[in-house]
Formats: C-alpha cells, structure tokens, sequence
C-alpha cells in the first residue's frame, strides 16, 4: 500500500445511536488532524468542521453480472473531487445514514480503481444503543449488516442499561461478529484513538484475535440471522486449489457472505496472504515474510447468514495441499 | 519513448512549462486561443507563450470543472458552489452560487450559454443569468452541448438525457443503458452521444435509430474521449495506447478500433483532438505528451514524463497551440505554428 493513500473511517450506526455525536467529538478534539467529511444530505445533527461534503447514498449496480454487487457512486465522485485537494486533510470520515447497508461503501473500496488507488479503508466503526439494539437487531436486516461490518462497535448509551443488559447486548454483537473489537461509552465518549488511524482493515490483526467460543464446534442459540464461523488449517494452501473454491463459493453464496476474511500460507511461498471480501467481491495482497517461529497456520473467517459449517469446513480443508 | 532524447520533445524548443504546485483540473482556451489553467487550489492562471503567467484566485476551495467562457474567457465551477467567469484581463465575476454545493462539471457555448452540474440539477443559464434547470434522476457524471449549442446531453446512472435547450417544455429523450455513465461526448454532426462507463466500456447511441454502441476491453476507466474534427474517429483514453474508435463505414459495431503510440505499458490518462486536422494528442500516467497523426499513426513527442499523471490536455480553437497538466502541477504550452 502506498504511503500516500488517505486513511477513510465508515460511520454507521441507527438514526439517534449516537454517530452524529461521535463525529463532532472526533471533529472538536484538539488532536491537530484535519478531516473531510462525508455526510448524508439528510443528516439530524449540524456537522461543524471546515469541509463537510454532502452525499446523496447513490447506490449503483455494477455491469458484471453480480447482483450483490453494488458501489456508492456519490463517494466515488466525491473521493475523485477530494483527491485533487490532496494535502488539505488528513483523513475522510464517511457517514452513512441509519438504515444504510454497509456494503455499497465496503464494496466502493474494493471496486473502484480510483478510489483504491487514492484511500484506504481504515476502519467500519458502528455507533448502536445499548437499550435499544437488541429491539433493532430483531426487527432488521440493516442492524444485523452494521455490525457484521464492524470493525470496531462504540457501544453507547452505557448510562441507560444495567450490567446485565450490557453484557447481554455484547453476547448478541459477538454472536454476530466476534472480531469487532466492543468500545464502551455513555454520549460516545470513545478516546479519538480507538476510533481513528486504526487500520483495523488491516486483517492481521483482526484475525489474530480468536475469539474463545469460535473454537471448536459451537451450539449458540442464536438470536439472529447472522453469525460467523472460523476455521484453522496447519498444512501450506495450494493456492490454484483455493482459488477455485473461493471463487466459487463467493459466486454462489456471495449474497449471504457479508465479509470474508483469511490469512494464508501458500506452499512454496515464504509470504502470507490476506484475502477478503464484501459479498462476492474479493481482494488480496501479500503482508510480508513468514516471521521466524510462526506457526503458520491458514485461517478464514465468514461472517454471514445461513452459514453451513459442516461443508465450509470441508471446503477450506480441501484447499491444503497433499501430504 | 524510453530512448528519446530530452532535445527531441517538442516542449524544449518549442514550448514552456512551470511548476503551479497543485492538481492541473483544466488547461482551458477561449473561443480567442487564449489559454488559462484551472488548479484544485481555487486559482486560474491565464498563460501565454510570452510574459508571466499570473494567478486569479477564483475559488475559495477547489476548482472542479472549467472550459472556455462563451465567447471569451474562462468558466469554472468549484466545490465553494460557484459558478465564476474570469476575463481575460483577470477580472472575476460570480455567475451564479449553489450555496456551497459542488459544482462537477460545466459547459458553455459561444450562441450566449452556460451550464453548471451541481449533483442531479443541470442549470443552463445565459448571458443574462439563469433560464432553466434540468433535473436528472441520479447525480450527473458529465455535461456536453452540441456544436450547434442546440442540445445539452448528460450522463447519469442507467443512462443519458438529451435536452433542447430552447424547449418551452422540458422533456429529455432519454438515452438509456443500465450502469454508471461519466464523461460523455457528442459527435461534431450532432447524430451520435457516446459515454464513458464506471465499468470500464464505453456506450454510444446512434440518434437516428437509438442504435446502441458497446465499446469495451479497457483495462483502466476512460477518462478523457473527444471526437476528431470530422467525427469520424472517437478517441479514448483508459488503455496502454490511445484507441480510435471508427465512427465511418458502418463502424464503431463490428470494428476493431485502431491504436496508436502504445507499448510504454502506461495508461492514458487524458487526449484531444487537433481542431482540423486528423490528429490527436494524448497524455499519459506517468506525464509523457505526445501527437499523433491518424492516418499515418506517425507520433511526435511533445513533453518527458515528469511522473505524474496528466489531467490536462487541449488545443487552442486555431490548432497552434497545445497545453497540458498533471496532477502535481506541472503545466506546459507547446506552440506548433509553422515558423
């Protein structure tokens, strides 16, 4: 990745969850970064900060014959505009409006070769009630995506729940996604720190994260449609043999693949792999050497709905090579 | 290009260049060959082969769009949300303010009209001030007249309007093809509308017959498509080389495009067609200029790469002078009149 590329931070996060709040913390704190920011046209709160750009949340089918394929056309001009004041900013913060699906913004980074060219994703943060999420994340697909998307959850409105409820709402948000990282906090008083400059795209880190429950076989009730599952292989990945189950899977189960996440060992390769995709659309790219006493074990992570664990299983086994 | 001497571009001995320091968004002529350069920084500056180039500052932010003035000078739009005139002399003058929205793309004609594309909104107005505004069904990607300035045609998503100005009722034809449509361009004889596509292809309309034209195998986006004087080439960039589409004999359908000055294994970044003359010039992603006659496919070298991609490039009206941009700033005028 290139030194020059500007980092983006998604906001997401229900209509009065406390994003427009986070934004102006963000935007008021004397940290000397300047931001651009990318607001819905209909946004509840006033947004104080000197280059505040409206979207109009365009979302555009893609020609290639993938339904699920979908990119924000408003970004992709906008970012095209931002990228000639390069210099200005230091970062661009994206809001999305509450019953925004994340995947036309995730997917806006992987799609468009300007915009790759130009940004990073740096992190999904999503803004959710406390109170209130459980209630949201019965009644909508949006709530479910928000958080399957995360990287990082500000878990807000802390002063409004007990204990209990809290640790109930991180059991449902884990359920979900177990590699979210969870920020606790009453009027989304995060530290700038956890929410900005993270590169929590960066799926090193996410994945060496292993969530407990994920290992071995799990039997969750679980409360909602979607939920994740992991797998972890010791032998090298016959990269011709992945290929073609990956790119399989994605064309067939794209649209119940929310995100795709994996580190490989390629046999004959001294470098690891990071894959990931948004539905049916996938990147990936070399992040270094093996290190020295790296147990190099191949790992994916799916996070979606209707997820067959059995034949998943059995699919990224089959991707080692023979013995 | 590799092997070509420094002496041998036509920018050391014909031309000169500066560093502006910021984003080149437009390299503009009036109607009169007077050139200016539009930059991401808010300033114009008016250049000549002679004398100082100077600084306007005509936007408080961002110059998004520019093009020649109706029939002097320059418009620009800029993301403060206005529309600014710029004598040649300097002077600038607010044509019109969108409160802060950007204005992506404007257009003017020498018959007295101006166009401004702020988000769905196409706002034409005339020397007098505005006179209507079209509204499209998505944000629109570019704006073009016809050369008669009878007609504006815009990009959007799923499609293309096409609008008489002078309509007492405003009802576009619409031109429609599903996916995201961006830079678009009118054939010089009115009949064909072509656009670029996020995806990267290009789609034309035949407006006799609302014939479609898929025009694809592009490895980068087109940015940059103009047709030659007579139309009868469309040039395009987006590839290694620059690619001709024919538009005679029954083509572009069913033609393979002719491609010229490839090899280098870079992208064109921007082209533009001389005024008269079948010949085209195009600049590429790491700043290399050069012509290139059609016919002959003969390619003269007119400035080095400086590294930087150019986003700039035009001819003046009377075809002896051509100007170009990069990203990083470095601007150049080339004067290509017999001595």
């Amino acid at each position: 990745m290139s030194e020059s590329q500007i980092p983006v931070t998604v906001l997401t996060g229900y209509l009065g969850a406390g994003k427009t709040t986070l934004l102006n913390r963000i935007l008021s704190e004397n940290h000397g970064r300047k931001f651009a920011v990318v607001i819905n046209e209909f946004g509840e709160l006033g947004v104080d900060n000197d280059l505040v750009v409206d979207a109009d949340e365009e979302v555009f089918e893609m020609n290639n014959g993938c339904i699920c394929c979908t990119v924000r056309g408003d970004l992709i001009r906008i970012i095209g505009g931002l990228m000639k004041r390069k210099g200005r900013f230091d970062g661009i913060i994206v809001e999305t409006t509450g019953l925004a699906d994340p995947a036309p913004v995730a997917q806006t980074f992987f799609v468009d070769e300007d915009v790759k060219r130009a940004t990073k994703l740096d992190a999904i943060v999503t803004v959710v009630d406390a109170k209130h999420l459980p209630a949201r994340l019965k009644d909508s697909s949006e709530a479910q995506e928000q958080i399957a998307f995360a990287d990082i959850i500000v878990l807000n409105k802390m002063d409004l729940v007990s204990a209990e409820e809290a640790d109930e709402v991180e059991r449902l948000i884990k359920q979900i996604n177990p590699y979210a990282e969870i920020r606790r906090s009453t009027k989304s008083d995060v530290p700038l720190e956890s929410v900005i400059g993270r590169d929590a795209f960066n799926l090193q880190r996410i994945l060496e994260k292993e969530p407990d429950f994920l290992s071995g076989e799990d039997h969750h009730e679980h409360d909602s449609e979607v939920n994740s599952v992991s797998f972890e292989v010791s032998k090298p990945i016959d990269a011709e043999k992945f290929n073609a189950w990956i790119s399989n899977l994605l064309q067939s189960k794209g649209q119940d693949l929310l995100r795709t996440k994996g580190i490989l060992y390629y046999a004959g390769d001294n470098r690891r792999f990071a894959f990931q995709a948004v539905h049916m659309i996938a990147d990936g790219d070399y992040i270094g050497e093996v290190k020295e006493g790296d147990p190099r074990k191949s790992k994916i992570v799916f996070i979606g709905r209707d997820l067959n664990r059995p034949q998943l299983r059995r699919g990224f086994e089959a991707c080692q090579v023979e013995a | 290009m590799a092997e070509v001497a420094e002496a041998d571009f036509l920018l050391a001995t014909r031309g000169r260049a500066e560093e502006l320091g910021a984003w080149v968004v437009g390299a503009v002529f009036d109607a009169r060959d007077r050139l200016a350069f539009a930059l991401a920084d808010g300033t114009l500056h008016p250049a000549g082969m002679q004398g100082d180039w100077a600084t306007v500052a005509a936007h408080d932010g961002a110059v998004l769009s520019a093009c020649g003035d109706m029939q002097d000078g320059w418009l620009t739009g800029g993301d403060d949300g206005k529309l600014v005139r710029t004598a040649p002399d300097g002077a600038t003058q607010v044509i019109a303010d969108y409160k802060g929205k950007w204005i992506d793309h404007v257009a003017a004609h020498e018959t007295g009209l101006r166009a401004a594309g702020v988000g769905k909104a196409v706002h034409v107005l005339g020397p007098g001030g505005p006179l209507k505004t079209l509204t499209h069904p998505s944000s629109v990607g570019g704006i073009v007249f016809d050369a008669k300035g009878k007609r504006i045609a815009a990009s959007h998503y799923n499609g293309a309007s096409l609008w008489f100005v002078g309509a007492k009722e405003d009802k576009p034809r619409v031109l429609e093809w599903k996916g995201s449509h961006h830079a678009i361009a009118f054939s010089p004889d009115g009949t064909h509308v072509v656009t670029a596509m996020q995806e990267p292809s290009l789609h034309g309309w035949r407006l006799t017959d609302g014939q479609h034209m898929r025009m694809s195998g592009y490895p980068g986006k087109t940015r940059s498509l103009a047709f030659t004087s007579k139309g009868r080439w469309l040039a395009t960039s987006g590839a290694e080389s620059v690619v001709l589409w024919p538009f005679f004999g029954g083509g572009p359908m069913g033609k393979a495009p002719t491609e010229l000055a490839g090899g280098d294994q870079v992208l064109c970044s921007a082209v533009a067609c001389h005024p008269q003359h079948e010949v085209v010039a195009a600049g590429f992603g790491d700043g290399l200029v050069l012509i290139a006659e059609v016919a002959s496919g003969k390619v003269v070298p007119v400035a080095p790469p400086s590294g930087s991609p150019v986003s700039a490039l035009a001819w003046s009206p009377n075809g002896a002078l051509l100007a170009f941009g990069t990203e990083a700033g470095h601007a150049g005028l080339i004067d290509l009149a017999k001595r």
